[in-house]
């Protein structure tokens, strides 16, 4: 046999060098040892394709036949969503935007980073730093080692990632929003469960227009994304309607250095019957 | 590898350049064409002589063609010129243009400037220039007009007396009606009253200063304070005041909190709320444009507006985050 | 030469079947040489430890395939204006044949790829399959899930019902925000200050056309450099093609899949094997 170049005892070689031989070492292996890729790799890869058509065509059959019966039209929610919604609105006060299911990690995303000065951090820059590592990676991680539990910090990295995405996509699939037309529904619910009387009630509608549950929570409804205090039994703390009033006027006169905006403009009647629901606000009975 | 059939030893170990070629082409097709287009022509011109001649020739022609083209088969003798090709003389030291990379002839003594050298940069030129006179014209035409010609429409919202004072109205319009729907857009109009001899209106548009969301309300509106929503016919076509008391403004996608002021005051926008520029004509309200507003400082009329050449959502117009949208394309 | 006996009758007519079938293959293969080069794709060899996880690759060109016949059907009764886009959905969904089931496999087809993407890439990053001389396959596979997701996006806005403008809406506004270029990619994208008819034609454009054309050109390029690089086996497989696990393994298997030294490097085979 003829000589190859001999390695001298304890120079190790680069690792470009070893890559090399590897991959040398592979094709080698796979030219003695492998099989034809057809008909054995393509038949599991053609099996993969009928499972993925079918899986096309059952979703497509599913979304049509929840969401279209004899009495509404594809605007009707299946249980895949609806065919279409309404027609584009430009105009709309009363839309609540969601992106497809796949863009909720991003959506999310932008509701984490909820001030002012962080914004472009969200909308661009934890997606560029992303994309970024995405394509570095064969240059970040250069070893050899290919077997998992050799690789324990990829294994850590792809498992916080693939939970993260995984939270990110759940809390923006589940994010609600606490809109007057949603939030008015439940008005009789509240009356119902912490039995209020009944001069409480135009409060209770005004509470759930007037935009109060997009900080506060109530009976679980609302927002609490801004982290302002719940009010399901602010009854209970009998601040007095006079207080609550004045409160609502101007908060941070109240209460200094309190965030919550002026509610002034609801004017003095409005105000007081927010004030009667706030007292009559005793929790669940 | 088996002994080949007879004729081997015949032929010489360099292989003739002569081959034997097909039949030489003749040249009554020619004629038998030109015979139907004279046919052709006939039918416009005049169909009664010249297609009978054209018809004559393209059967002449056509009958000798075919005469031609079996003869081989009836047993004549075709005479074929050989083709005959010089083997090329290759000289010690040369490269064969079909073995090197050079393809050119070697550059003769004291030529500066080889001729290979001349086509394979004005290849390059060549094809850049094709490339500069296709992609040019088409980047343009796909870049530049977003960028160009941008204007805004005037909105006529109707007569002020639509407008008491103190109360609030979402009104909703088309900027532009040969547009259509697309164009309809939302404002929050409240009349100030008259301040210094001029009548003073807020009107904050409803697009949210943190990604564009369409901001609403927060508080009862015209169905539930028992009020009608007026509906007026202007240029603009069918322009809408649905009356409303807003406690301040909500953003339903991110969250977004602005007062009636259209200052942020919670949430992830980045500056207040844009608002219209407004003129009064003849006794109407009539929007000119909207212009980006940092923060309003004051309430209503006495309001002190910090002015900005209309952002984009996201934007900020103030403080050490402007840089980093230094330059903004044109507006308006 | 030894003495052949003459081939029968039935053997005749077979042969010249045989030579029927193949004549139009052999004619394509003399003036193309394309029947070589599918064949040296399907036959050429692949590890023997091969495993089902390896299938999401060709299940997401499945999909992918699927997305381009029916946008293409779909592209002929759809109308890219503003006025006329809602109603063509409708149209599509609720009247034409079988629309409603072109339009779902699209719609759904486009979550089946994007997923099936997300799960390839899974795959190729639990193989280490990315890893040298396969960096640039991993490169050409990030843009074409980048790809993807804008072929995601500029179809979201085609429907024009509520949900697609108000998506887009901000998807736009998302790229205006990014520092110095964001309000010119913006405006590009909007083709203009506003969202309007040339927005949808050029979502429109850009979904049909050039995001398609370069994807098809990835992939292209993708499975060139899978056939000419090779598919690699599981790392946890026994008998992995070209690993060298001299220090985890003190009983070699064999001297081709334990050896220390690299065979490019050290000297041949037998030596190698014996001088650790």
């Amino acid at each position: 046999m003829a000589a190859a170049p001999q390695r001298h005892a304890g120079v190790k070689p680069s690792r470009l060098e070893e890559a090399r031989a590897q991959f040398a070492r592979y094709k080698e292996d796979v030219k003695e040892r492998g099989k034809p890729f057809y008909p054995y790799a393509m038949f599991h890869d053609t099996v993969m394709s009928l499972v993925v058509v079918s899986v096309i065509v059952g979703l497509a059959a599913i979304w049509k036949w929840t969401s279209y019966g004899p009495h509404h039209d594809g605007t009707h929610q299946g249980l895949l969503g609806p065919e279409y919604t309404a027609p584009a609105d430009p105009g709309t006060t009363s839309f609540v935007p969601r992106p497809d299911w796949y863009f909720y990690f991003l959506f999310y995303l932008l509701r984490i980073f909820k001030w002012p000065e962080s914004v472009f951090l969200g909308t661009v820059g934890v997606p560029t730093i992303c994309l970024i590592l995405l394509f570095a990676l064969p240059f970040i991680d250069v070893r050899r080692e290919r077997r998992l539990l050799h690789r324990p910090v990829a294994v850590v990295a792809a498992a916080l990632t693939i939970l993260s995405m995984a939270v990110l996509t759940w809390k923006g699939a589940t994010a609600k929003e606490a809109l007057a037309s949603e939030v008015i529904a439940d008005v009789p619910n509240w009356v119902k469960a912490e039995k209020l009387p009944q001069n409480a009630v135009p409060g209770a509608r005004l509470f759930a227009t007037a935009g109060c549950t997009a900080c506060h929570t109530y009976l679980g409804t609302g927002s609490s994304n801004l982290g302002a205090p719940d009010l399901t039994q602010i009854g209970t703390r009998n601040l007095g309607i006079d207080f609550q009033i004045r409160h609502l006027k101007c908060p941070s006169c109240v209460v200094p250095g309190s965030p919550m905006p002026k509610f002034e403009s609801l004017g003095e009647e409005r105000l007081r019957q927010l004030a009667i629901f706030l007292e009559a606000s005793k929790g669940k009975q | 590898m088996e002994p080949a059939g007879p004729g081997q030893h015949e032929s010489p170990p360099e292989p003739s350049h002569d081959e034997p070629h097909l039949p030489a082409p003749t040249l009554w097709p020619l004629g038998f064409a030109i015979g139907i287009v004279v046919v052709l022509v006939g039918l416009v011109v005049n169909p009664e002589i010249v297609s009978p001649i054209g018809g004559a020739i393209a059967i002449v022609f056509g009958f000798l063609w075919a005469r031609a083209a079996t003869a081989e088969l009836r047993g004549h003798a075709v005479v074929v010129e050989p083709e005959r090709r010089e083997l090329r003389e290759t000289e010690a030291g040369e490269v064969g243009a079909a073995l090197g990379e050079e393809a050119g002839a070697p550059p003769a003594r004291g030529e500066r400037f080889p001729r290979s050298r001349f086509l394979e940069g004005a290849t390059l030129g060549l094809g850049g220039l094709i490339g500069g006179i296709v992609t040019l014209p088409v980047a343009g035409f796909a870049v530049l007009p977003p960028f160009l010609g941008q204007r805004r429409h005037e909105v006529d919202l109707g007569p002020i007396s639509d407008f008491p004072e103190g109360s609030w109205f979402i009104a909703t319009f088309l900027t532009d009606p040969a547009e259509g729907e697309v164009s309809r857009r939302t404002a929050f109009v409240r009349n100030n009253g008259v301040f210094n001899n001029q009548p003073s209106f807020t009107i904050i548009s409803n697009r949210c200063a943190h990604l564009g969301c369409p901001v609403q309300a927060n508080g009862p509106t015209g169905a539930i304070l028992g009020k009608k929503t007026i509906t007026e016919h202007t240029k603009n076509g069918v322009v809408k005041l649905e009356p409303v008391v807003p406690a301040g403004f909500g953003c339903p996608c991110h969250g977004g909190q602005y007062d009636t002021e259209g200052n942020r005051t919670a949430g992830p926008p980045v500056r207040a709320l844009d608002r219209y520029a407004f003129e009064i004509r003849n006794g109407r309200l009539i929007l000119l444009g909207t212009y980006s507003v940092s923060h309003v400082d004051g309430t209503g009329a006495q309001a002190r507006i910090h002015k900005y050449k209309l952002a984009g959502p996201g934007e900020h117009v103030d403080g050490p985050e402007q840089w980093l949208y230094p330059l903004n394309p044109p507006h308006q | 030469m030894a003495y052949r006996r003459p081939p029968t009758k039935a053997q005749l007519r077979r042969q010249r079947m045989e030579a029927l079938v193949n004549y139009p293959l052999d004619w394509l293969e003399e003036r193309s040489g394309l029947v070589g080069g599918v064949r040296y794709f399907l036959f050429r060899k692949v590890p023997g430890d091969v495993n089902w996880m390896q299938t999401l690759g060709s299940a997401a060109l499945t999909a992918f395939i699927v997305q381009a016949v029916t946008g293409v059907i779909l592209a002929m009764y759809y109308k890219p204006t503003p006025n006329e886009a809602y109603r063509s959905i409708q149209n599509i969904t609720d009247h034409v044949t079988l629309g409603w089931l072109v339009r779902g496999m699209h719609r759904w087809g486009a979550s089946v790829f994007i997923i099936l993407m997300f799960l390839h890439m899974g795959r190729v990053f639990l193989f280490g399959a990315y890893k040298y001389p396969r960096e640039l396959n991993w490169i050409v596979g990030v843009l074409i899930l980048v790809l993807g997701m804008m072929e995601g996006f500029t179809g979201y806005l085609l429907p024009w019902d509520q949900t697609a403008y108000w998506a887009t809406v901000v998807g736009i506004n998302l790229n205006g925000t990014a520092p110095f270029l964001g309000p010119f990619i913006a405006q590009f994208l909007r083709a203009g200050q506003e969202i309007g008819a040339d927005t949808l034609t050029r979502f429109y454009s850009l979904h049909m056309m050039l995001i398609p054309g370069g994807i098809i050109a990835l992939i292209g390029l993708h499975l060139y450099l899978v056939v000419r690089l090779g598919v690699t086996s599981p790392p946890w497989s026994k008998e992995a093609a070209g690993m060298a696990l001299a220090d985890e393994e003190p009983q070699p298997l064999r001297p081709g899949l334990t050896r220390p030294v690299p065979r490019g490097i050290a000297a041949a085979r037998p030596e190698a094997g014996g001088s650790k």
